[in-house]
């Protein structure tokens, strides 16, 4: 008996779940290390050791499943059923962003000045940059949806084109929504406005970025010929995934940027 | 390849089509907006030490931790008044 009668992956001993694990500790102590003892070199560490193990993993999980045919359909189907619920998890995580948001909003404190934007804040106009963002994040839903018909059809010149014009249109939120950040007239410390705004936006636009960078590799990844027309989980985990991002966009606007304001 | 045979369904076409003629012009016209109504919002509103605002329970990490991240001394002010002024 040398050869597997299943269809599941038994994977080979790796190491990466240890050092993903010893960098996120090392993350959360070198935070500690930064605000209290004005110390950057755990979080230094931390982010270099985290940014490695990332790298290696993924690229043994494309080893596996690109270059030695291990990912099956059943294989596929856990991965689908991982990435669904990996993304249900984040939707909660925003979810609790949206609770702070509106239970600080629908019931301002006098302290505030008994309103919502609070007296002295100057909101964002929604029809301006924010809408524009709005444009920016629906259209790359589109383009990403071109980039999947065109691989399934096999057309790799257009899946390469519609990819670039959705990381385009990602990368041009990003830069945006940073200036938008740097002309803001009011800050993080302005309140419970400044953190909900900032804390919900920030880590949307940190999604943003993540998602890039995974349409990035997938980019990198079409052009070396990973992706088949019919198998290209990859790709679809990051449409997904982008297409979360601009979900919770649309909802930061409605809520934040346009009743919030 | 896609030359050599008709595309079986054509739906790529359209999303192709939906990007090049719906998505990005809605991004031009976006774009357009934005630029158009940036000029003419230079003055700033006057400074009033709100006690619920520029709060600062603990100095930030970095610089002199008076200055939040994306600091702009134009348009941000600190606890006691713009810097520029």
């Amino acid at each position: 008996m040398t050869h597997q009668t299943h269809s599941y992956h038994m994977v080979n001993p790796s190491p990466w779940p240890l050092t993903g694990a010893l960098s996120a500790f090392l993350m959360t102590s070198g935070l500690i290390m930064w605000f209290h003892f004005n110390s950057l070199i755990l979080l230094a560490l931390s982010l270099l050791t985290n940014t490695l193990t990332m790298y290696q993993w993924w690229r043994d999980i494309v080893r596996e499943s690109t270059f030695q045919g291990h990912h099956t359909p059943t294989v596929q189907k856990g991965l689908r059923y991982g990435m669904i619920l990996f993304i249900l998890s984040e939707a909660l995580f925003f979810m609790g962003f949206f609770w702070a948001f509106y239970h600080s909003s629908l019931a301002p404190t006098p302290e505030l000045g008994g309103s919502w934007p609070p007296t002295g804040i100057h909101p964002l106009n929604p029809l301006e940059v924010p809408l524009l963002n709005t444009s920016v994040l629906l259209a790359s839903g589109v383009s990403i949806t071109w980039a999947h018909h065109s691989l399934m059809e096999g057309n790799r010149k257009h899946t390469l084109q519609a990819l670039l014009i959705t990381i385009m249109l990602g990368l041009y939120f990003t830069l945006l929504q940073a200036s938008e950040y740097y002309e803001t007239s009011f800050t993080i410390s302005d309140g419970i406005y400044g953190s909900t705004f900032f804390v919900a936006t920030g880590f949307h636009g940190l999604h943003v970025i993540i998602g890039s960078t995974f349409l990035i590799v997938c980019f990198m990844r079409q052009l070396t010929f990973h992706f088949t027309s019919n198998h290209h989980f990859g790709f679809e985990a990051a449409a997904w995934y982008w297409h979360f991002v601009d979900v919770v966009w649309l909802f930061l606007y409605i809520s934040i940027y346009w009743w919030g304001s | 390849m896609s030359s050599l045979f008709p595309l079986i369904e054509g739906s790529a076409r359209m999303w192709k089509t939906l990007t090049y003629f719906v998505a990005l012009p809605g991004v031009g016209v976006s774009t357009l907006n934005v630029f158009l109504k940036h000029h003419g919002e230079e003055e700033r509103p006057e400074f009033i030490t709100y006690p619920h605002l520029r709060i600062r329970s603990k100095p930030f990490p970095w610089g002199d931790g008076n200055h939040t991240l994306f600091h702009n001394p134009h348009v941000n002010s600190l606890p006691i008044g713009h810097e520029d002024e």
